[in-house]
């Protein structure tokens, strides 16, 4: 494990001898055994995704967790707990036959008993309810098939199947009437995954240990997972730098990406965060003066220079994004109207509006929040609209939030004009777009509902057609359809997918790259050979 | 003044104080050169962009643009493309306002409290100094961090809550002075013509116990800058003005790649600051006789 690469470079020329190495890398046997440390700097309050969202939980969740599916870089569905299923042809139902060996921590096998104790937690307690909003029984012929009756086609299901969205957690240890949201088997867990949990410091370390009776053969490669956290980025970096730490999944600020990249013991990939679908994005009060106008909107959208934001601001890190789906996302439509700069026009719409710029070459005046705590991709460009509006008469001001609460019952009360904000897509929108863009989620003080108060009869029509329709190229004509009309209406300008990175040691072979990266099971991940 | 002259022997104490404090202060050579310093920053903040005209706040080049290397941009330019030394010169103002609307604020406060405590003395004393101990043994910035998020950043909150974290140190010192002036025999005299406690506090006493509060409030402006640049550090600050402290805060996360914008306006600060401080320290000397000495 000693040999670095600059070693090998160093030993002939380096043109000659990297490729080689590289496929000499790849051709080896994977090697087992070994610890991977992970640094993070979320501290999740507990372990149980089943009822928690995000990556704090998510990442050791989906160690501990098996789920019935997987998913691959590809957003293709793999098995998993689930050795394969079908999806009834009228899409009301889906069967799972689960493997026949698979135990839980305890040595208690894992049963279809075990799926619709876990599924309908979830369905009742977990943030996301539409991901199994439209479950209406799970019933269990036998003890390895669990059928899901569904109450309309749900074509988002295998997804919701997948990952850290549907761990499988023991009815006979969380199912004993205790309330699941306080739960103590939340921090302490039975899991049914490839590592069990050693042991569990909240704000300190997650260490987890292989599973030796893990379903599936030579599974997992490390013998040993541990997440250390930290919420010194500076320390963070510098255990990553001098190898106390072999991996750091969620590297966004543009410093520490770029000074990553620049050790060459590192990789850094921006891989495996399809799935989240993080976007960095300009949100409007569409119900607000002169903001309820589209021209307003669409004028702010070309006095926008997106490609400034990603290439200048965040120095070529983040990737420009168009649209309210992810642009690695399959359903991303790529005609939606760009708003590239173009101040001239910006000018002319806000003339047509009836905005005239006054005698000091005013027209109106617009504050813009921002979340605080994550400077780059939020104070920055909420200061360079102030910059930038300017240039085509709007006044901005920018009105900073002394911590996220403040913020968020700001945003979710509708007393801002405009704020950045930076939301999920969560790998399928009918989890993490709908919400945005529904005028039945327009809920006050709910954040991360449809603040905007944006309302579209059409949109609402296609986005309800889209929920239920299982056909994969029909789904996608609704979402192409969806994307212009919010292009155009523009209750949001959307600037960029949050530029997650990940960094680790160039000995680790097969870095989780799928769709959900590290909020995935890590089995496969192994050292390469010394 | 000739010895001869009648007048100088009829009174021969006519020198008043503060006249001699102002000879002791001149030939006090840091002092003279604090002071000559910190009115070049201050004309430089109030005159500079007279000369140097633009809005701080507009995108004139690439972002973070070395110094020197373009004419345009003396200085530089910060995270956003913004020119370095118009920043310098707008947020001169707001920083400078900042350090001087918080010593005042402290003083007001201080000279209150501290005043009616040593005047009047007895419960009223032990009831405004237990006040007093207990804002002074709060952690400051903890606490002024506090006080901005409670009524979210602006100019006016940072000054407001760098003032109420700052000013225990002036009530005590004014306090004192009282105490010890309110023995005098001006004072009983002043009584016994039957001036009233606010007469006496404000006319006779107040007036006498300045030179050492002024010396403090100078020094309060130093830190209250200090302040605000470590507040700004955090992100506690208005981002709708520029100031010193807010160049830093933004640019800090990038100091590994583009020192400048960080550099420039953390040596205003110093400057500043050192200015201030060498003015206050002479000012200590000039009043204060027993110093005058060394």
């Amino acid at each position: 494990m000693k040999l670095t690469r600059r070693e090998i470079l160093g030993s002939a020329g380096a043109l000659l001898v990297a490729p080689n190495f590289a496929f000499r890398a790849h051709a080896e046997e994977p090697q087992k055994g070994g610890a991977m440390v992970m640094v993070s700097t979320q501290s999740p309050r507990h372990l149980n995704p089943a009822v928690q969202s995000g990556a704090a939980t998510g990442v050791p969740g989906a160690q501990i967790f098996a789920s019935p599916l997987m998913f691959d870089a590809n957003w293709k569905p793999h098995p998993y707990l689930a050795e394969s299923w079908k999806v009834a042809d009228d899409g009301l139902s889906v069967t799972l036959n689960l493997v026949k060996n698979a135990k839980f921590h305890d040595g208690k096998p894992i049963t279809s008993d075990d799926v619709k104790f876990s599924i309908e937690t979830i369905k009742a307690h977990h943030p996301f309810t539409t991901m199994f909003e439209p479950v209406s029984a799970v019933e269990t012929p036998d003890e390895h098939t669990a059928t899901i009756r569904l109450a309309h086609p749900h074509p988002a299901l295998l997804l919701c199947l997948s990952s850290a969205l549907c761990p499988i957690i023991p009815r006979h240890i969380f199912g004993d009437g205790r309330d699941i949201m306080t739960h103590p088997a939340n921090s302490n867990p039975v899991g049914s995954g490839p590592f069990r949990l050693e042991e569990f410091k909240p704000g300190q370390r997650i260490s987890l240990v292989k599973n030796t009776d893990f379903f599936i053969p030579d599974r997992p490669r490390l013998d040993k997972i541990i997440i250390t956290i930290s919420n010194d980025p500076n320390a963070i970096l510098l255990a990553v730098e001098n190898g106390e730490a072999d991996c750091y999944p969620f590297a966004t600020a543009s410093q520490d990406i770029k000074r990553l990249q620049r050790n060459d013991r590192l990789d850094v990939t921006d891989k495996g965060f399809e799935g989240l679908g993080a976007i960095n994005w300009l949100a409007f009060n569409t119900k607000k003066p002169p903001l309820d106008k589209k021209m307003v909107r669409q004028a702010i959208g070309y006095a926008i220079d997106r490609n400034f934001i990603t290439k200048a601001l965040m120095r070529g890190v983040a990737k420009p994004q168009r649209s309210p789906i992810i642009e690695s996302s399959p359903f991303f439509n790529p005609k939606i109207p760009a708003y590239d700069l173009d101040l001239d026009k910006a000018n002319a719409l806000l003339d047509q509006a009836g905005h005239k710029a006054g005698s000091d070459g005013m027209r109106f005046k617009l504050t813009v929040d921002y979340i605080p705590g994550a400077p780059e991709q939020q104070e920055s460009v909420a200061q360079y609209l102030k910059s930038q509006l300017k240039k085509v008469g709007i006044d901005v001001e920018v009105r900073a939030s002394p911590d996220f609460p403040t913020w968020a019952k700001r945003i979710s009360n509708y007393d801002f004009d405009m704020t950045m904000d930076a939301v999920y897509n969560w790998g399928d929108p009918v989890i993490g777009v709908h919400r945005t863009y529904l005028s039945s989620n327009i809920r006050k003080g709910v954040i991360w509902s449809n603040t905007q108060r944006y309302s579209n009869p059409k949109v609402d029509e296609l986005l309800g057609k889209a929920a239920v329709e299982m056909d994969f190229a029909k789904r996608k004509a609704l979402y192409d359809e969806f994307q212009m009309i919010v292009g155009d209406d523009l209750p949001i300008y959307w600037i960029n997918a949050l530029p997650y990175h990940s960094a680790y040691d160039k000995r680790i072979a097969d870095f989780p790259e799928t769709i959900w990266g590290t909020m995935q099971s890590i089995n496969d991940t192994y050292w390469k050979k010394a | 003044m000739g010895v001869a002259d009648p007048a100088a022997i009829a009174t021969p104490e006519a020198i008043s104080p503060l006249r001699e404090a102002w000879t002791v202060y001149r030939r006090n050579v840091p002092a003279v050169f604090g002071t000559l310093l910190l009115v070049a920053i201050i004309l430089f903040v109030l005159y500079g962009t007279f000369i140097y005209k633009g809005d701080p706040y507009e995108i004139v080049w690439a972002p973070q643009t070395p110094p020197g290397t373009e004419a345009t941009v003396p200085l530089g330019t910060d995270n956003l493309g913004r020119d370095i030394l118009r920043g310098l010169l707008k947020g001169g103002g707001p920083t400078l306002a900042v350090g001087a609307a918080a010593a005042i604020i402290t003083l007001v406060i201080g000279i209150s409290l501290g005043g009616v405590a040593g005047y009047f003395g007895g419960w009223i004393d032990d009831l405004l100094m237990r006040v007093t101990e207990f804002f002074q043994v709060l952690p400051a910035l903890l606490f002024a961090m506090v006080v901005i998020t409670l009524f979210s950043p602006s100019t006016i909150t940072t000054a407001i809550a760098i003032g109420v974290v700052l000013w225990p140190q002036t009530a005590r010192l004014t306090r004192a002075e009282f105490l010890k002036i309110r023995e005098l025999e001006y004072v009983t005299a002043a009584r016994s013509i039957g001036a009233r406690n606010g007469r006496i506090m404000w006319k006779v006493i107040l007036p006498n116990a300045l030179p050492p509060l002024i010396v403090s409030a100078t020094l309060t402006v130093g830190v209250a800058i200090l302040f605000q640049a470590g507040l700004s550090f955090l992100g506690l600050d208005d981002p709708n003005t520029m100031s010193w402290g807010l160049m830093i805060g933004t640019n800090r996360q990038y100091i590994l790649d583009a020192w400048w914008p960080v550099t420039f306006p953390g040596i205003a600060i110093f400057l500043t600051v050192f200015a201030v401080s060498l003015v206050g320290d002479g000012l200590n000397d000039a009043f204060n006789p027993k110093l005058r000495e060394r």
